[in-house]
């Protein structure tokens, strides 16, 4: 009764092949969890696959005690954090806007925005254009530019539109002003629309590596992605290793490299659930239009 | 805005009806301005700027040169054409875009099917949860593990094959030009295969459950039962991708990651086969100062590029009947 010799077979097969690829993809993170906690000196050696050989908290120490770091942590938090709501308001209100049933000219603002989102003027004048506008090297270099996001401007227009009009046209015919039911009515019945949006906006700007390495020059601007590439192409060569190794710290600008990744990674594995909740809704949305 | 317009227009009922709807929803017409303005300085400016492709630009001519620097017709294309890694990054960009396409397309199709056929929930929802997370991983993060996994010395791979004594000197993955079409390749499919499977997943569940029940009536077994409802079943949206696919071939498809990957992983020992259009392009413009002759390289590309979009929405309408516009 419990099937054939082949179904048996394909069976342990699957299973087989889904554990190897399970493993493929969740032991890289586990093996920085474990080399993190390991001392940088002792990791040199490997052999730690599975548990750290020589445990110790050096490596966050000493993570969390350099200034470079932690200026690169807050930035990329400040980032994260004043990117994704900026650009969840802006993107809100433009979308507010055009969900409006019967909005004159409707025809030719969604032809200005589809057109923007299939084209692209490529990187290069793109940069042109932020230079002459000022926008390299300052703060507002992270902000401004990816405040609208237009994918999710039609995921938020569309989500407008199911919002029934009554609500909209009682606070009208009461006299609040379209601002103001955007900020009492609108936004607030959006709240799954919204936290899908931080989410991803959120996930897209601690990502984010092209700007905080070409766009800004000062110091105080690079984010932790930067800081990332800096390291990892330091140690690209064997020498400065070996150098750090002879050195009195336990510490290695590899195993630094390896807590900084971790501190990259953790905040995603956080809003992990979160994202899970919201987010094949959004890759059909995204991908296959009916 | 002013009150006396089109009253002298043909159809003045009409007309008027516009705009009296008009004034109704000034406030609305304004955050919708905002957003045009908004997409007129990031988006269409950055349009218009590739006319520089065509002129003598200088950067310190600011957004207003992009019109008024004198003209360079095709100068800067028949100089790209005769640029000495013309072929190399030609063929690099070629290349690792079609086997991108090769390998990342069928992989999130057969992953979605296995995971299907696990009947084993928890094992089914712990192995899927795990497979996307790369997806939300950045590219530098990536690059992190590719060094932690492949570089000369302190490489995993590299110490496991020392140890086992199956190599005698470590493999020069991140550094050799030899290796690095299989690093994007396989680092790609490692970062996507599983947040596309999501969307083949779907599909399968949308397949009706006694089709199944009755073919295994029939005595079909388990492969049969695949290749003869699950696959079929999930056809139009393996179509549908697969336009999209095509269409975003040259950023690397799917999984767009091209640039990232080329940019980041490349590197002088590497270089040969690294070096793609779009990553040339933004080192000439960027680290040279040649605005001009870096849009030509990049408008080579976007003119590919739009071509393929057009042809693969053309195609999708006239098979599917489902198309992006």
């Amino acid at each position: 009764m419990k099937g054939r010799l082949e179904d048996r077979i394909f069976d342990g097969v699957n299973y087989l092949l889904l554990s190897l690829i399970f493993f493929v993809t969740a032991y890289p993170f586990y093996y920085l969890l474990v080399t993190s906690f390991n001392s940088g000196t002792d990791a040199l050696l490997g052999g730690a696959y599975f548990w750290p050989s020589d445990f110790t908290l050096e490596n966050y120490k000493t993570f969390f005690n350099d200034s470079k770091w932690l200026s690169a942590l807050f930035m990329s938090i400040a980032r994260t954090v004043v990117g994704a709501v900026t650009g969840v308001l802006f993107t809100c209100l433009v979308a507010y806007g055009l969900s409006h049933k019967g909005l004159v000219f409707s025809k030719v603002y969604f032809s200005l925005v589809i057109f923007a989102m299939y084209f692209s003027g490529g990187l290069i004048p793109y940069y042109v254009v932020l230079r002459s506008l000022g926008l390299l090297n300052s703060f507002a270099t992270y902000i401004i530019p990816g405040m609208l996001n237009t994918f999710f401007l039609l995921i938020a227009i569309s989500f407008f539109r199911e919002i029934p009009n009554d609500l909209k046209e009682s606070a009208w015919m009461d006299g609040a002003s379209e601002l103001k039911i955007f900020y009492r009515i609108i936004l607030p019945i959006s709240k799954p629309l919204i936290a899908t949006m931080a989410l991803f906006v959120g996930v897209g700007h601690w990502n984010s590596w092209l700007d905080s390495a070409y766009f800004v020059r000062a110091e105080y601007l690079r984010t932790l992605s930067y800081r990332l590439i800096e390291i990892i192409n330091q140690s690209r060569v064997p020498q400065e290793a070996i150098e750090a190794a002879a050195g009195a710290s336990s510490v290695t600008s590899y195993s630094l490299q390896v807590t900084a990744m971790i501190v990259s990674i953790a905040p995603i594995i956080c809003v992990y659930p979160f994202l899970q909740k919201y987010f094949v809704a959004g890759i059909m949305l995204g991908s296959v239009k009916e | 805005m002013t009150a006396d317009t089109n009253t002298t227009d043909a159809k003045p009922i009409r007309s008027s009806l516009v705009w009296k709807r008009f004034k109704r929803q000034r406030t609305l017409h304004l955050f919708v301005w905002i957003g045009i303005l908004y997409l007129l300085v990031f988006a269409y400016t950055p349009m218009f700027g590739i006319l520089m492709a065509f002129k003598n630009y200088t950067i310190v001519q600011g957004i207003k040169g992009i019109f008024t620097s004198s003209w360079a017709g095709f100068k800067y294309f028949i100089e790209f054409y005769n640029d000495y890694k013309f072929y190399d990054i030609v063929r690099n960009t070629l290349v690792l875009s079609f086997l991108k396409v090769i390998f990342t397309f069928p992989i999130p199709i057969l992953f979605a099917i296995m995971l299907n056929e696990a009947k084993n929930m928890a094992f089914k929802r712990v192995v899927q949860t795990a497979s996307y997370l790369p997806h939300f991983i950045s590219w530098v993060v990536v690059l992190g593990l590719s060094f932690t996994f492949f570089s000369s010395n302190v490489g995993l791979i590299n110490q496991l094959l020392l140890d086992w004594g199956w190599i005698d000197k470590p493999l020069p993955i991140l550094t050799s030009p030899n290796y690095f079409w299989g690093l994007a390749v396989g680092s790609a499919m490692w970062k996507e295969a599983g947040w596309w499977a999501i969307i083949f997943l779907a599909a399968i569940a949308g397949i009706n459950p006694t089709l199944y029940e009755a073919a295994q009536i029939d005595g079909a077994g388990r492969l049969a039962r695949i290749w003869h409802i699950t696959l079929p079943g999930i056809r139009g949206t393996v179509v549908v991708v697969l336009i999209l696919t095509i269409g975003s071939i040259l950023g690397g498809g799917l999984v767009g990651s091209n640039f990232d990957q080329a940019f980041l992983m490349g590197n002088a020992g590497n270089n040969d086969t690294s070096e793609i259009v779009q990553t040339y392009a933004f080192k000439v413009g960027l680290a040279q100062g040649r605005y001009s002759y870096a849009a030509a390289i990049d408008l080579v590309q976007s003119v590919i590029s739009v071509i393929l979009i057009f042809t693969s929405n053309a195609i999708a309408r006239k098979v599917s009947g489902t198309s992006l516009f």
